[in-house]
């Protein structure tokens, strides 16, 4: 009978197991961008039962992370390692419509599912306390101070049931302050199945990942529950970044920066002084060419043998037109778009691939053929400190919606540190050139204020862009002075504001999803009124000389009696005079002492 | 020019020497005029008198600034600055740790069924065995004593009554023992004739009982005795009987099992260096090969498990045939994810090594028999590696295959958590739990001894009154653990009292002590004290000095009226 069991147990998990390892899958995708920069997206995804993950049997999912998610109740989890800054203007539209994205530093935002707040706020500590262990972050650092519960930027992404729901907290923490790098990577490689052994992982290095210009690390858990079949947990892992490919192609045994050569450089002949002696250097864009192993400093090995294989691994996004050679073994495949081609690579073999430079005589031509025109996003954001001195400032926020003719309404979410007090009041949205009446442009505002030491300010305000306008978003705020020890050691640095999150809302009401894109802008660095910190030393001093002085006053006018200059001692034989003499009095004895040696002496030779 | 400066020179001269001649002209009339610097101030004139209230009210004005500082200020001054160091019985903790507040006894009952034999033989061999045994033991901590069950007892009733074995005696050939694989039975034929005669005083059949007893004990009677002797227990307590050959095996495997917690975490890990295999049947090989054990193991010890498969796993050792020296660094600690688990409890770690590896053992072994023999081993502490060889195109591994490296597991999950080797299982596990329970005493014994030695070591380290809880708790489960020793109980205090002490020493604010060096506090001090201590002092010098005066004029005074 046991065995009997045993067996159908085998053949239920050896069922379930073919099927989770056919869910994983992997892919990047290469898009060029304007101004010498390539795109790079890589995507790791894989599932697992729900069922397996709470007997602990994790198989494939990464058991660390399982263990911490087990352990603080966390239903659904983001995390956010970003750094740089996306450059809109030029760039476009963010990859994933900005959903893989987080604001400079580390962000993370999770569900928890708890009775109370209280509950919640205990699991949350555990939660960042552990994951800071495994990433290697200062994810302890998320405190009360730096934790908020947001209520109109974000809702889950996963299917979760009725009765979770109800007792599901969000909590979300941020730490602008803190600098991504290499040894954050490493755990993050470490939770794929395939490692960064073997498939597009392989290519991740942290020298050139984190050389990049911009860069964003995300893991991503939410319980998926496909219609009829059974609820799987699926963590998704996403590395997005831009590459500079000038300086991407520099050796790494030679990384120094050189000045052209002559006979390379790139001249724009079109200009009325171009010769030899004068060069006006093209426009960066023109004739990009690289390899992947230019790029990465090394091509595919192999392919990651779990991945799912109707998936192609790879995909890059230029023109049909464009030629691109690829190593054998894979074979290339247009997509209908005419804007992308994928590639599929056979098992156990590797991948090069290599984008040919086109030669073409006009320059303002050769842009169309050699990239996709990046798409415009819904909106552009700034955000930037006004005002002067160490008491007061001001935060604006500049809000241009490039579209012609759609409104454009979104969240914008702040949660500013508990030392910036924000005057509620002073918050003023206005369209550029509109100075009479118009309609409101926020339309709603949540704010919860914050308390000294214990909570930052929470403000998050439901407004809207009229199509081809720019709105000025400002608000004051005055800078409290923090206490001696609450300053860091660089305190002279400023001290960093998170990123501001703009959740731009679904215009479908009842659409599937909540938000159609997501950007942040850019963190800010607010200067504090620093001390100068020998002050408690000095501060000890000068009361002490204060007291020292009025007590001595006092305590002598009291003490002391006063009489006529010529009726008290003499002020010249004070110290002086009282040492002269001692001293006199001391050479005597010391001769007297001397001469009644000598006499006695004397006396018992006679 | 030169002319007109002398004239000046010769001016400033002429004035101070006229300055000169009017003191002197001041002090001439008071004082004979002899000249000399000396008798100047003697020449001056005197104040008058002072008024006696003036006086009064300046030892008033003195004397409650004093009153001020003394009463107010300095009680100020001690209540801010003082270091809270609650009260901790440290001549009592120190006792604990030295091992004169408890003398562990293991009290055993052992109860004797001799259905076949009459009440007054069986009272006649049991007092003999008695005395066998009493003669054989040398370690006082460590005592059997027999006992007779009732002959009519029922098989269920028997584990009741708490008896840590029970011999039954049954009538047969010769005289023979064997012990219940699957119960604390120790089954002991004997030839009817062996039975002795009420006015005997010696028998072979109860040295023999005794004897067996005495072996089959043995293992427990020597890990306990080790305990105690490596913990600073008084000699006395000590049995004389550990050769150092059976020390030196027994600290090789105490340091070898895992410290004792409630919970531990077992983790069952799938590691390959390549792509394949990807999946595995743990769960079934572990439900029918591993489960039985954990669940006779679950009176000591909870157990929560977790499985899983990690590829691309490259070894720390890359060559084919392992060395001794090899099977250390095997372990890629950097980049297997092997972290021990969230929460309290401690992990095991059991890891399938997919590959073909050989172990090379110590070159007098002979070679086929080890290279087919050894395929595990274990890090102290830590877990199991278990290499298992198979084909590479293998995408699958069965429950079946998994079985020899699960047994393997099993085996060695004892003794990482220190089950004695010899004996059925459920003695093993008896003496387990009295082990455990004699550890934990002794652990929680001197971690107590360390947080007394540290308060006295550090006088400026805060001691809060949860640490003085702390103490309390640990010390009244200590002495119930001591009581009760031997028995479930036992170990139940004992844990307690271990975590509570753990928790006590542990404390958090106590840690975080602040370091401010005596500079520090004298730069701090300096600035205030300097200029308002000095005038204070010298007051009250003065005042002094001015009131003995007054004493010896009045007694003067008085001696003067007096004549």
């Amino acid at each position: 009978m046991r065995q009997l069991f045993s067996l159908f147990l085998a053949l239920l998990s050896a069922a379930s197991l073919s099927s989770a390892a056919s869910d994983y899958h992997e892919q990047l995708v290469l898009r060029p961008l304007p101004l010498s920069t390539l795109l790079a997206s890589f995507n790791f995804r894989s599932n697992i039962t729900l069922s397996s993950f709470e007997a602990h049997n994790f198989d494939l999912f990464p058991r660390s992370l399982a263990q911490i998610l087990q352990h603080a109740g966390t239903r659904e989890l983001h995390l956010r390692f970003s750094l740089g800054r996306w450059d809109a203007q030029s760039w476009g539209a963010r990859p994933w419509d900005g959903a893989r994205e987080g604001g400079t530093g580390v962000e993370l935002w999770a569900w928890l599912e708890a009775e109370t707040d209280e509950e919640a706020d205990q699991k949350w500590r555990t939660l960042t306390n552990a994951l800071s262990g495994l990433f290697c972050a200062s994810l302890n650092f998320i405190d009360g101070t730096r934790t908020t519960r947001p209520v109109m930027s974000f809702q889950p992404e996963g299917d979760h049931p009725n009765a979770t729901m109800e007792n599901m907290h969000l909590l979300y923490g941020v730490l602008p302050h803190e600098v991504v790098c290499t040894e954050n990577l490493t755990p993050f490689l470490k939770l794929l199945p395939c490692k960064g052994k073997a498939g597009v992982a392989s290519l991740l290095d942290g020298h050139k990942l984190f050389d990049a210009s911009w860069q964003s690390m995300a893991i991503d858990i939410r319980p998926v529950c496909p219609s009829g079949g059974e609820c799987v947990l699926e963590i998704e892992q996403t590395i997005d970044m831009v590459l500079d490919i000038e300086r991407s192609k520099r050796p790494r045994d030679n990384p120094i920066p050189r000045p052209v050569p002559d006979h390379e450089l790139k001249c724009d002949s079109s200009k009325p002084y171009h010769s030899h002696g004068t060069c006006f250097p093209t426009d960066y864009s023109a004739g990009q060419d690289w390899s992947l192993s230019q790029i990465f400093g090394k091509s595919i090995k192999e392919t990651c043998p779990l991945t799912d294989p109707s998936i192609p691994p790879v995909c890059l996004q230029v023109p049909e037109s464009r030629s691109v050679y690829a190593s054998q073994g894979s074979t290339e495949k247009k997509n209908p778009d005419r804007m992308s081609r994928c590639f599929e690579i056979e098992p156990e073999t590797g991948f090069e691939m290599i984008l040919p430079r086109i030669e073409t005589e006009d320059p303002a031509k050769s842009a169309a053929v050699e990239l996709v025109k990046p798409e415009t996003p819904l909106l552009y954001a700034e955000r930037s400190f006004t005002g002067h001195g160490q008491e007061r400032g001001g935060v604006q926020t500049i809000l241009r919606n490039p579209s012609l003719d759609t409104e454009v309404e979104f969240i914008y979410m702040e949660s500013l540190p508990w030392f910036m007090r924000i005057y509620l009041h002073t918050i003023e949205a206005r369209i550029e050139g509109h100075f009479g009446e118009q309609e409101p442009l926020i339309k709603e505002v949540y704010y919860r204020p914050a308390v000294d030491r214990a909570r930052g300010t929470q403000l998050e305000v439901r407004m809207r862009v009229p199509p081809a306008s720019t709105v000025f978003l400002t608000y004051d705020f005055e800078k409290s002075i923090l206490r001696y020890t609450e300053y860091p050691p660089d305190a002279n640095r400023g001290f960093d504001v998170a990123a501001a999150v703009i959740t731009i809302l679904n215009p479908e009401k009842n659409g599937t999803r909540f938000a159609v894109y997501n950007m942040r802008t850019t963190s800010l660095l607010c200067s504090l009124p620093t001390p100068d910190f020998s002050m408690p030393y000095n501060v000890i001093i000068f009361t002490s000389t204060a007291i020292a002085l009025a007590f001595g006053g006092m305590f002598n006018i009291l003490v002391r009696r006063f009489v006529a200059a010529d009726e008290g001692p003499e002020m010249g034989s004070t110290i002086k005079e009282k040492l002269g003499r001692r001293i006199k009095k001391l050479i005597e004895k010391l001769v007297k002492g001397k001469t009644a040696e000598k006499t006695a002496a004397v006396e018992t030779k006679g | 020019m030169p002319a007109r400066r002398q004239i000046d020179n010769g001016a400033a001269s002429a004035k101070t020497t006229s300055s000169q001649a009017t003191v002197s002209s001041i002090a001439a009339p008071n004082a004979p005029s002899n000249g000399g610097v000396a008798d100047t101030t003697s020449t001056r004139k005197q104040p008058p008198p002072e008024k006696p209230s003036d006086v009064r009210r300046r030892t008033y004005v003195i004397l409650s600034f004093w009153v001020i500082v003394v009463l107010l200020g300095l009680p100020i001054w001690w209540e801010t600055t003082t270091i809270y160091r609650a009260n901790l019985p440290l001549s009592e903790m120190l006792d604990w740790a030295d091992g004169k507040a408890c003398r562990p006894v293991f009290p055993l009952r052992i109860s004797i069924q001799a259905n076949s034999l009459h009440e007054q033989e069986a009272q006649n061999l049991l007092r003999l065995t008695q005395h066998a045994l009493d003669d054989l033991n040398d370690f006082s901590g460590h005592h059997l004593r027999l006992q007779l069950s009732p002959p009519a007892a029922k098989e269920t009733e028997k584990d009741d009554d708490g008896a840590a074995l029970t011999i039954r005696l049954i009538p047969g050939e010769s005289t023979t023992s064997t012990l219940d694989p699957y119960a604390p039975i120790l089954d002991i034929t004997y030839p009817p004739h062996t039975i002795p005669s009420p006015s005997s005083s010696s028998s072979s059949l109860a040295t023999y009982v005794a004897t067996q007893l005495r072996t089959t004990f043995a293992e427990e009677q020597a890990i306990i005795s080790y305990l105690l002797s490596s913990h600073s227990m008084p000699s006395d307590h000590r049995p004389q009987g550990l050769t150092p050959e059976a020390a030196d095996s027994l600290s090789k495997r105490t340091t070898r099992s895992l410290k004792y917690a409630p919970t531990y975490h077992l983790t069952f890990s799938l590691f390959t260096s390549g792509p394949l295999p990807s999946s595995w049947d743990i769960e079934a090989a572990i439900a029918e090969f591993m489960k039985p054990v954990l669940d006779v193991l679950s009176p000591i010890h909870n157990f929560t498990i977790d499985t899983q498969v990690q590829l691309y796993a490259t070894p720390g050792v890359q060559s084919q045939v392992l060395t001794k020296e090899d099977l250390s660094s095997f372990i890629n600690a950097a980049e297997w994810p092997l972290s021990p688990s969230i929460g309290g409890a401690p992990t095991i770690n059991f890891i399938v090594f997919v590959g073909n590896q050989t172990i090379h053992a110590a070159p007098q072994g002979t070679a086929d028999e080890t290279d087919r023999t050894s395929q595990s081993w274990l890090i102290p502490q830590w877990g199991t590696v278990y290499l298992l060889p198979l084909p590479s195109d293998t995408t699958h591994v069965s429950a079946e295959k998994l079985k020899q490296s699960l047994l393997t597991f099993t085996s060695h999950l004892l003794s990482l958590t220190g089950t004695p080797q010899s004996g059925s299982l459920p003695l093993r596990l008896s003496t387990l739990a009295r082990i455990r329970s004699a550890d934990l005493l002794l652990r929680a014994s001197s971690t107590l001894g360390s947080l007394a030695r540290l308060a006295l070591a550090l006088p400026s380290i805060s001691i809060p009154e949860s640490v003085a809880d702390g103490v309390s708790t640990t010390m009244s489960h200590l002495r119930l653990a001591c009581e009760t020793l031997g028995g479930p109980e036992g170990l139940a205090h004992a844990r307690v009292a271990e975590a509570e002490a753990e928790r006590a020493f542990f404390e958090k604010s106590m840690v975080g002590q602040l370091y401010f060096p005596d500079e520090h506090k004298l730069a701090v001090y300096i600035p205030l004290l300097g200029p308002v201590g000095v005038p204070l002092l010298l007051g009250l010098l003065n005042e002094i000095k001015a009131w003995r005066k007054r004493r010896r004029e009045r007694a003067e005074h008085a001696a003067k009226k007096r004549e």
